[in-house]
């Protein structure tokens, strides 16, 4: 007789799984506590993505169907939060693809490079350096939204779960099925478009 | 500090790694470096300023409010869902 396998992954807390437990055993009433748990959430990462508002309606409703269709092969294995959000982008990246918008724009790093020595600056703009609570408004929030509608999906997406959404490095990974090292050097590429986007908007205020 | 220590190859290669050292994600001698060569290179050191500002401000971009009509909506096609879910 031989050993029964153990699982090659770490227990994992997470304080979703009594709620999925409940409602994978049947108890399917318990779903919209889920819906409320994660609606907020959701859709402000729909909006994110899509940038329009009745989109993004339709986008968080696609994605909690999904969610209600595919809970029950839900594995314990990592976080529910991160298999949700890996539902939410590919909902998402499959509604872009059903939609015809031109194909996406790659972000070269060579071009925030050369801009930043070609400007040679002397000395650390006001806007790096004043305390953040003096600064954050609703117009200053309304242009970071701005800045990230505007880049490319495959670096909103990354950005968005790691500056936004607070994930990893490893979860984004995991949530969009590419390699740390690839969201690594799209999140970098991010970063450094809203950096020149809100050097524009401080420099022009 | 001054940029006429800037050295430029130098530059190009620790530009790549400045979100990895923001997110504390590089080895112990790779950060070393970066405060070195920073200590020395205006145009990095403002880059890195600029860039974790850029950050900071992402973490607070903060989340606008479900409408409460949708999120109704949301609730009734949650409703109308079969009870019990068919792949």
């Amino acid at each position: 007789m031989t050993a029964p396998k153990r699982a090659n992954f770490k227990k994992i807390k997470d304080k979703d799984f009594e709620l999925i437990r409940a409602i994978n055993s049947g108890q399917y009433g318990r779903f919209p506590d889920l819906v409320k748990r994660y609606e907020q959430k959701l859709y402000n990462f729909s909006l994110r993505m899509c940038r329009d508002p009745a989109d993004a309606e339709d986008t968080v409703q696609e994605i909690f169907i999904n969610v209600f269709k595919y809970l029950k092969d839900f594995r314990y294995e990592a976080k529910f939060k991160n298999w949700l959000y890996r539902i939410a982008a590919s909902t998402c990246i499959k509604r872009r693809r059903k939609s015809k918008f031109a194909p996406e724009r790659e972000l070269s790093l060579d071009a925030f490079y050369h801009q930043e020595e070609s400007e040679s600056p002397n000395q650390v703009p006001n806007w790096a350096l004043m305390p953040l609570d003096r600064m954050l408004n609703n117009e200053l929030l309304d242009q970071i939204n701005q800045a990230v509608f505007s880049l490319p999906e495959k670096y909103r997406l990354v950005i968005v779960l790691r500056d936004i959404e607070g994930f990893s490095t490893a979860e984004t990974s995991q949530i969009l099925n590419v390699s740390p090292a690839n969201v690594k050097v799209r999140l970098h590429r991010a970063r450094l478009f809203l950096r020149d986007k809100l050097k524009g908007y401080f420099e022009n205020e | 500090m001054s940029n006429d220590l800037h050295d430029h190859r130098h530059c190009l290669e620790l530009f790549e790694k400045l979100s990895e050292y923001l997110d504390d994600e590089l080895d112990e001698a790779t950060c070393k470096d970066i405060e070195k060569h920073v200590k020395e290179c205006v145009a990095c050191f403002v880059c890195l300023q600029t860039l974790k500002r850029t950050v900071d401000l992402c973490k607070h971009a903060g989340d606008r409010p479900i409408p409460r009509d949708f999120s109704r909506k949301l609730r009734e096609v949650i409703h109308n869902l079969p009870k019990t879910p068919s792949a």
